[in-house]
C-alpha cells in the first residue's frame, strides 16, 4: 500500500532548484546527501544540471518510468504539473508547495481543483503545504528537514510542518531511530487514516506516533484506528481546543459535550493511546519500540535509594499499577547476597553502595519472580555507583528475558554514559521515574486493548417500528421537540419504566388524578413554550395532600404565566413520586466529526459545574457501556458506600445500550436526555423520570 | 363619589404608575382615595386570599384597610383562564360591580386600574370598555409614546367611551419623541376635542430593575453577591467586542448589567473592573473561580443563564416593556413624576372636583 511512496525505483523532483536554500534544492540535496539508490530526475525548465544530476526540462522529458513525483513549484503550476504526471503514468506525488487552503479562499478553490484534476489524472498525494516524506530503511529522504533520523522502527505522522521538524530534531539528537516520517500537510488527498493503514502494513515499522489537530471523517477514524490499534501500538498526539465556544446548549448533554470529549471518546474505543504532551508522544513510543508488553500489571521496583522507589510506586499506585509482593524463594534469594539492611521487599532497594554486580543479581533474581510482569530499575547516582556498567548489565538481562525492563537513571550529566548505552541496546531510560511509570502502564493498557475479546454490539430491534410514525410526524411538522406524550411513547416503546402519570387542566383534575395515583406526587408543567421546568420554578415534589395539589397547581401556573408571558399551557402533569434509588443522567448527543455519542453521569442539578460525565460514540459496545460507568467517580457511589445497597448498575448499562440503539434508529435526534434516570436496588431496574428530545437535521 | 379609571390603549404603558401618582397626590389633597382593580392578569395569594400583584402593591402604598379579596375581584389564573374559554363562566361583570360598590362606600375618590388596554379580555365580556360603561367612570387614557400612529388609537378611544372620556397622558416620553408631541400631536388633539392632561418623561430610573427581578426573568442562577440583588439595571450592554474597545464601552454607560458568553473571561473581568452592577454569563457556561473571587470583591453579582446571548438580549428588550414598580426608590421617583407633569387642575375639573 502506498509503494511508491516509500519504496520508488525512481524518483523526480519537480521544481529543483540551483539555488541552496531553496526548497526544490533542499529537497533534491538531501535525497542525494542521505543515500536514496533509485534514479533521481531533477526537473527544471532552465538548468541542464543540478547538483551533478542532469536535469529535464519537464516529466516528460524524462526517459523511462518514474515512480514518485516530489512537487515543490508555485501553487498555480502545481495543477498542470499534476497532469503531467498523469500523463507520463506516475502515481503518487508529494506536494510541497503552500499556498492552497491554509491561505484563504483562492488557494482553498486552487486546492479543490487539484484534487479534481489528480484524481481525473489517476495521480495520488500527499500535501500539499508538507514538509515531505521520510524512509529512513529506503534511504529515502524527500523533505526539506534537515538531518536524517537514524533507522529505528518508529513511524511518525504529523500534520504538523513544524512540529514535525522539531521532532525529527530530537530524535536525531537523542538518538532514536525513525522507520517512516509523513508530514501530512493539508490532507487534500491522502489521509491519515491511510498513513496509518500504510504504517500498520510496514515491516519495519512497530509504533506508530501521529500528531493530529482535526480529521475530516470522524467515523472513518475511528474504523481504521481500531484495525491499525490491533496490529501496532498506535500513540496520537491531538491538540485540542480548549475553549467550548459560546454555544446554546439545550441540554445537559449537549453542554457537556465538547470536541475533546468526543476525540476522547473516540480514542478510547479504538484502541489509540493518546499522548497530552510531545513529551508523553516520545516517552511511550520509546517504551513500545524497544520492550516487549506487560502480561500484566504486576510492577516490581529495584532501586539504591529509598525516595525514587517511593515515587516511583506512589505513581503506580495512581494509575492502578501493581507492586505486587514478592514471593518469599525470591525475597530470600535476596536476603542472601544483599546487605542485611538493603529491603527485600518491592520495592527492592539494594542501597547507594549499590555496584553493577550488586543490581545484575538484583535484577536477575527478581525476574524470575512468575508474578512480575515488569520490572523497572532506578538509580540515582551516588559516589559509588558504577553507572556504565550497571547499564551494560542491565541490557544484558533485558536481552535474554520476556518481560519488560525500563530505567530511570536519574540526573543528567553523572549518568549521561549510562543512558546512552540503555538507549543502544533498547532500554528505554527516563529521567524521572513517574515517566517510566505512566509509560509502563501504558503498554499494559495497551495489552488489555489487543488481548480484548470481539467486541458484543447487543441490537435492540423491536421498538423502531412502534415509534417511527411519531418521529416522521415530527420531521413533517417541523418541530425540534418531542411532546411529552411523544416522549411517553417513545421511552416507553424501548423499554424503559416511567412514573404513572396523568394531565390536569385544572385544580379539581389535578386533585383527582393525584388521588388515582396515590400520595406523594410530583407536579410538573406541560407546556410547549417550557422545555427546562425546573429552570422556571415549573417542578413541585412530594405534594402529599389535596391542598398541597390545588396550591401547587396555582403556583406552577402563575409562574409559568409571569416568567414566560404569553406561554400556552397544557395543564399540570399530575406524577407518581418514586423515591429511593439514585439519580444518574444517561443522553445521546451529537458531534459534527464522530456522529452520535451516548453520554452518562451524575444525576442532579450539579451536573455541569462537577462534570463527572463518560461518553462513547455509538454504537456502544458492552464494554462500552461497562467502562462508561465505570471511569465516573459516581461510580463508587452506585456500588454502594457504608453498607448501603448496591445500585442496579447493569440496568444502567442496558440503558445506555438501548440509547445507543435508538440513535442508530433515528439519527435524526440531535440531542436526548433522561434526566434523572433513577436506580433502584440491584435487581429492581431503573425508572425514566424525566426526558426530552430534541431532533433535527437527516 | 368620584371614579376615574387609568386605562391605556395597549399593555405596560403605566397604567399602575399613573394611578397611583395620581392617588397619591389626591391623597395629600386630603381626599380619601380608594384603590379598584377590576381584572389582575398577575395572581398572586396573600394570606390564602386569591389577589394581583400590582393590585396588591398599589394597596400597600395607597394604605388600604379594605378587604383585599373585593379590589382585584377577577384574578385571570391558569384555572380561570381554562374554565372561561372552555366552559363559559357567567357572573364576572356582576361581581366586578359587586366589588366596586362595596369599596366605593366610605371614599372621595375611587382610582380603578386597567389590565392590558381597553379592550382587553372583551373576550371574557370584562373590557376596560365594559367595566366603565357598567360603572360609568371617568376614563384617563395613559399612551406610551412611541410614534404619530398612537394617535389613531386615542381617537378610536374617545370614540368608544364617549362621554366618559376626559383626556390622555403621555408616557416615556424621550426627549427625541418630545418635539414631536408638542409641536404636532398636542394642537391636533385640541382640534380634536381631547385634553393633554400630562407629559411624562422617559426615566431610566423608573425603567430600570433590580438584579433579583432580572435573574427571576431570566431563570438564571446568581453565583455570587446575593446581597447586591437590589442593585438596579438601568441600561444593558452585550460584551462582544474586542477586549480592548470592552472597558471604554462599559464605562460610557452608568448602573449597566452586561450580557456575555460565559465562556469570554477577558470581557467578563473588563466588565467588572469597569464597575457594572450585573454580570449576566450566557451559554450556561459557568465562569472561573478568579472571576467569580474578583465579582465578590467589587460587590457584583453574577448570572448564569441558559440561553445564548442573542436570546438574552431578545428577553431583555421585551422586559423593559414590563417593568413593574416594586421598587421604594422607584415609586418615590415615579410619583414624584406623575406630580410634576400631570395638569392636576384640569385633571380636578375634568373630574368635578
Amino acid at each position: 500500500m502506498l509503494d511508491n511512496f516509500f519504496n520508488p525505483q525512481t524518483i523526480a523532483v519537480i521544481g529543483a532548484s540551483r539555488t541552496s536554500g531553496k526548497v526544490g534544492h533542499d529537497i533534491l540535496k538531501n535525497l542525494i546527501q542521505y543515500g536514496y539508490q533509485g534514479a533521481i530526475y531533477p526537473i527544471n525548465p532552465e538548468a541542464p544540471e543540478i547538483l551533478g544530476l542532469k536535469a529535464y526540462p519537464s516529466i516528460l522529458d524524462v526517459p523511462g518510468q518514474i515512480g514518485l513525483a516530489v512537487i515543490a513549484v508555485p501553487p498555480k503550476s502545481v495543477l498542470e504539473v499534476v497532469v503531467q504526471c498523469g500523463n507520463k503514468g506516475i502515481d503518487s506525488a508529494v506536494i510541497i508547495t503552500a499556498g492552497f487552503k491554509e491561505s484563504g479562499l483562492e488557494g482553498t478553490k486552487l486546492e479543490d481543483e487539484l484534487v479534481r484534476k489528480a484524481k481525473e489524472s489517476g495521480v495520488r498525494f500527499i500535501g500539499p503545504n508538507c514538509l515531505g516524506i521520510i524512509d529512513s530503511h529506503s534511504r529515502i529522504n524527500a523533505s526539506f528537514a534537515k538531518g536524517m533520523p537514524e533507522k529505528g522502527n518508529i513511524g511518525f505522522f504529523s500534520q504538523s510542518g513544524a512540529l514535525g521538524i522539531a521532532v525529527l530534531d530530537l530524535a536525531l539528537s537523542e538518538g532514536i531511530g525513525l522507520s517512516k516520517f509523513v508530514s501530512m500537510g493539508n490532507k487534500a488527498d491522502i489521509s491519515d487514516e491511510e498513513i496509518m493503514l500504510a504504517l500498520s502494513e510496514d515491516d519495519n515499522t512497530k509504533v506508530i506516533l501521529g500528531y493530529i489537530e482535526g480529521i475530516r471523517d470522524g467515523k472513518k477514524f475511528v474504523e481504521i484506528a481500531s484495525q491499525v490499534s490491533k496490529k501496532k501500538p498506535l500513540i496520537i498526539l491531538k491538540s485540542g481546543i480548549t475553549s467550548s465556544g459560546i454555544k446554546a446548549a439545550s441540554s445537559h448533554t449537549g453542554a457537556l459535550a465538547g470536541r475533546e470529549i468526543s476525540f476522547d471518546a473516540a480514542f478510547k474505543q479504538s484502541g489509540v493511546i493518546r499522548a497530552q504532551t510531545v513529551g508523553e508522544l516520545f516517552n511511550y513510543a520509546l517504551a513500545f519500540a524497544n520492550q516487549p508488553l506487560p502480561q500484566g500489571p504486576n510492577v516490581a521496583i529495584i532501586t539504591n535509594s529509598g525516595g525514587p522507589g517511593i515515587l516511583a510506586a506512589d505513581a503506580c499506585d495512581k494509575l492502578g499499577l501493581q507492586l505486587v509482593p514478592l514471593h518469599k524463594d525470591i525475597v530470600d534469594k535476596l536476603r542472601s547476597f544483599l546487605p542485611p539492611y538493603a529491603s527485600f521487599y518491592n520495592p527492592v532497594d539494594i542501597l547507594g553502595d549499590a555496584t553493577a554486580e550488586r543490581y545484575e543479581k538484583a535484577l536477575y533474581t527478581v525476574v524470575q519472580d512468575d508474578k512480575v510482569n515488569a520490572i523497572l530499575v532506578l538509580l540515582t547516582p551516588t559516589a559509588v555507583v558504577d553507572v556504565e556498567g550497571t547499564a551494560k548489565v542491565i541490557a544484558n538481562i533485558s536481552h535474554i528475558i520476556d518481560k519488560p525492563v525500563l530505567t530511570s537513571f536519574m540526573g543528567k550529566k553523572s549518568v549521561e554514559a549510562g543512558t546512552k548505552i540503555l538507549m543502544k541496546y533498547n532500554v528505554p531510560n527516563y529521567s524521572y521515574p513517574e515517566h517510566a511509570v505512566s509509560s509502563l502502564n501504558t503498554m499494559f493498557k495497551y495489552n488489555l486493548w489487543i488481548k480484548k475479546h470481539e467486541e458484543v454490539y447487543p441490537t435492540f430491534n423491536n421498538a423502531r417500528e412502534k415509534v417511527r410514525d411519531t418521529f416522521e410526524c415530527l420531521n413533517n411538522e417541523k418541530r425540534e421537540h418531542l411532546r411529552e406524550s411523544e416522549v411517553y411513547e417513545v421511552l416507553d416503546a424501548y423499554g424503559f419504566l416511567q412514573p404513572k402519570s396523568l394531565l390536569a387542566r385544572t385544580p379539581e383534575e389535578a386533585v383527582a388524578a393525584a388521588k388515582g395515583i396515590g400520595y406523594p406526587v410530583v407536579m410538573k408543567i406541560l407546556s410547549p413554550h417550557v422545555i427546562h421546568k425546573s429552570d422556571i420554578g415549573g417542578v413541585r415534589m412530594n405534594i402529599n395532600s389535596k391542598k398541597e395539589v390545588e396550591n401547587a397547581f396555582f403556583d406552577i401556573t402563575t409562574r409559568v404565566r409571569h416568567v414566560v408571558p404569553n406561554a400556552h399551557i397544557n395543564g399540570v402533569m399530575i406524577q407518581e413520586m418514586i423515591s429511593g434509588g439514585k439519580e444518574v443522567i444517561i443522553g445521546i448527543t451529537k458531534d459534527a466529526q464522530f456522529g452520535h455519542m451516548v453520554m452518562f453521569g451524575l444525576g442532579g442539578i450539579y451536573v455541569e459545574v462537577l462534570k463527572d460525565v463518560s461518553f462513547r460514540i455509538v454504537p456502544l459496545s458492552k464494554d462500552d457501556a461497562h467502562e462508561m460507568i465505570r471511569e465516573t467517580k459516581v461510580f463508587p457511589l452506585l456500588r454502594g458506600v457504608r453498607g448501603e445497597a448496591e445500585a442496579d448498575i447493569e440496568a444502567i448499562e442496558n440503558s445506555l445500550l438501548i440509547l445507543s440503539q435508538m440513535a442508530l434508529d433515528f439519527p435524526q435526534i440531535i440531542e436526548a436526555e433522561i434526566n434523572p434516570l433513577l436506580v433502584k436496588k440491584r435487581g429492581e431496574g431503573v425508572v425514566a423520570i424525566d426526558a426530552r428530545f430534541i431532533i433535527g437535521g437527516d | 363619589m368620584i371614579s376615574l379609571y387609568v386605562g391605556s390603549t395597549s399593555g405596560y404603558s403605566g397604567k399602575s404608575l399613573v394611578s397611583m401618582g395620581i392617588g397619591l397626590k389626591m391623597k395629600r389633597d386630603g381626599f380619601k382615595v380608594g384603590y379598584f382593580k377590576p381584572v389582575g392578569i398577575l395572581p398572586i395569594k396573600v394570606e390564602n386570599i386569591l389577589t394581583d400583584k400590582d393590585a396588591w402593591f398599589i394597596y400597600r402604598v395607597f394604605e388600604l384597610k379594605d378587604h383585599l379579596a373585593e379590589v382585584c375581584p377577577v384574578v385571570l389564573t391558569q384555572e380561570l383562564t381554562f374554565k372561561s374559554y372552555l366552559k363559559d363562566v357567567k357572573g364576572l361583570i356582576r361581581k366586578i360591580e359587586k366589588s366596586f360598590n362595596q369599596l366605593s362606600q366610605d371614599k372621595d375618590i375611587m382610582v380603578v386600574g386597567g389590565s392590558g388596554s381597553i379592550y382587553s379580555w372583551g373576550a371574557l365580556g370584562i373590557s376596560g370598555l365594559k367595566v366603565i360603561k357598567r360603572l360609568n367612570l371617568k376614563a384617563l387614557i395613559v399612551v406610551k409614546y412611541e410614534g404619530e400612529f398612537g394617535v389613531d388609537y386615542i381617537l378610536q378611544a374617545k370614540k368608544d367611551l364617549g362621554n366618559n372620556f376626559i383626556g390622555v397622558i403621555f408616557n416615556k416620553v424621550t426627549h427625541e419623541f418630545r418635539q414631536s408631541i408638542d409641536d404636532y400631536i398636542v394642537p391636533f388633539l385640541k382640534r380634536k376635542g381631547i385634553d393633554v392632561m400630562g407629559i411624562l418623561p422617559h426615566d431610566s430610573l423608573v425603567g430600570s430593575i433590580t438584579v433579583e427581578e432580572l435573574n427571576e426573568m431570566l431563570s438564571g442562577k446568581v453565583l455570587c453577591c446575593h446581597d447586591r440583588l437590589n442593585n438596579l439595571i438601568e441600561r444593558f450592554l452585550i460584551g462582544a467586542m474586542q477586549v480592548d474597545r470592552a472597558s471604554e464601552y462599559f464605562k460610557m454607560t452608568k448602573n449597566n448589567a452586561v450580557i456575555v458568553g460565559g465562556d469570554r473571561a477577558d470581557i467578563q473581568l473588563s466588565a467588572i473592573e469597569s464597575g457594572t452592577e450585573c454580570l449576566v454569563l450566557t451559554g450556561e457556561l459557568y465562569p472561573s473561580e478568579l472571576i467569580i473571587s474578583r465579582a465578590e470583591q467589587k460587590n457584583i453579582p453574577i448570572i448564569v443563564v441558559r440561553d445564548d446571548t442573542y436570546t438574552i438580549a431578545k428577553k431583555v428588550e421585551k422586559l423593559s416593556t414590563r417593568l413593574r414598580l416594586r421598587d421604594k426608590t422607584k415609586v418615590a421617583r415615579g410619583t414624584e413624576l406623575v406630580i410634576n407633569n400631570v395638569n392636576f387642575s384640569l385633571l380636578y375639573k375634568k373630574l368635578g372636583i
